[in-house]
């Protein structure tokens, strides 16, 4: 029972933590995912997006991460008022801060990667099973992005009150909405 | 606590009869569960423990340790529920 209980609330805190609370919590982990994410040359350049890059200072770490969560939070807020008519802004920002934790685990995994160049993956294909760091952070990243989409959605249903297709069809879209607008930002910032 | 629901087959119960505990007189007809006697025992205590709070939602969340939307994600469902039951 007691282990029961831990694993919802890996899946879905936000019964437990929301508002400010889950935003310090979150944004907490986000700026150590930040940190940890510029000296591994993991970029989180989108909404739900990361990549292994080279040269990423702090500050364009920071500023990724600052596109992403201004970009999920507000497409989202606009999305839950369209479908919820109770809903607070610091529910959304919290809720979608703290769903970004499990990306820190994607930030440190990049500290054992060697990047391999575009044009070395182009001319040889395989070189990537030749790197056993980025062949384990390809395999881990898989379940690590689907608990963070599936955090937030948890984040979002519980911050609307919404339930059923509605809710589903709004979390959808914009996500999709957030991803767009966060990769436009990010296009004419850098 | 009252049963609302029956038992067998979860059809909404209807009061039959009531006996006065003093002169034994019982009183039979067919009424409609007040409104309130209606829901589930854990909302009926959601709602008590709401109107103890004098309807703080922040001071409910910290007495049920849930975050503020559960709490008003779960007062919204009674709301819903008393809704249908008036209609």
């Amino acid at each position: 029972m007691k282990n029961k209980f831990r694993w919802n609330l890996l899946y879905n805190p936000f019964t437990k933590i929301a508002g400010w609370q889950a935003f310090a919590v979150g944004i907490l982990i986000v700026l150590l995912s930040g940190l940890i994410g510029s000296y591994a040359g993991i970029a989180f350049d989108g909404a739900i997006d990361t990549h292994i890059t080279e040269n990423l200072t702090i500050k364009e770490s920071f500023l990724l991460l600052g596109i992403d969560i201004v970009s999920v939070v507000v497409i989202l807020f606009i999305a839950g008022l369209i479908i919820s008519k109770r809903l607070r802004f610091v529910d959304i920002l919290g809720t979608m801060t703290l769903a970004r934790a499990p990306l820190i685990l994607l930030a440190i995994l990049g500290l054992i990667v060697t990047p391999v160049s575009a044009e070395e993956i182009m001319s040889n294909p395989m070189a990537i099973l030749h790197n056993p760091g980025l062949v384990i952070f390809s395999v881990i990243s898989i379940p690590i992005v689907i608990w963070f989409i599936a955090l937030m959605y948890n984040g979002f249903r519980v911050s609307t009150g919404a339930k059923g297709a509605k809710m589903i069809v709004g979390f959808i879209v914009g996500l999709i909405a957030a991803e767009i607008v966060s990769k436009i930002l990010i296009f004419q910032l850098f | 606590m009252l049963p609302s629901k029956c038992p067998s087959c979860q059809t909404q119960l209807k009061v039959k009869s009531l006996l006065c505990e003093s002169c034994h007189t019982e009183v039979s007809g067919l009424y409609d569960l007040p409104l309130l006697a209606q829901l589930l025992p854990n909302e009926q205590d959601f709602i008590v423990k709401f109107v103890r709070s004098s309807g703080s939602l922040k001071e409910m969340a910290k007495e049920l340790s849930l975050s503020y939307p559960t709490v008003r994600n779960l007062l919204n469902d009674i709301i819903s529920k008393i809704n249908n039951y008036e209609k």
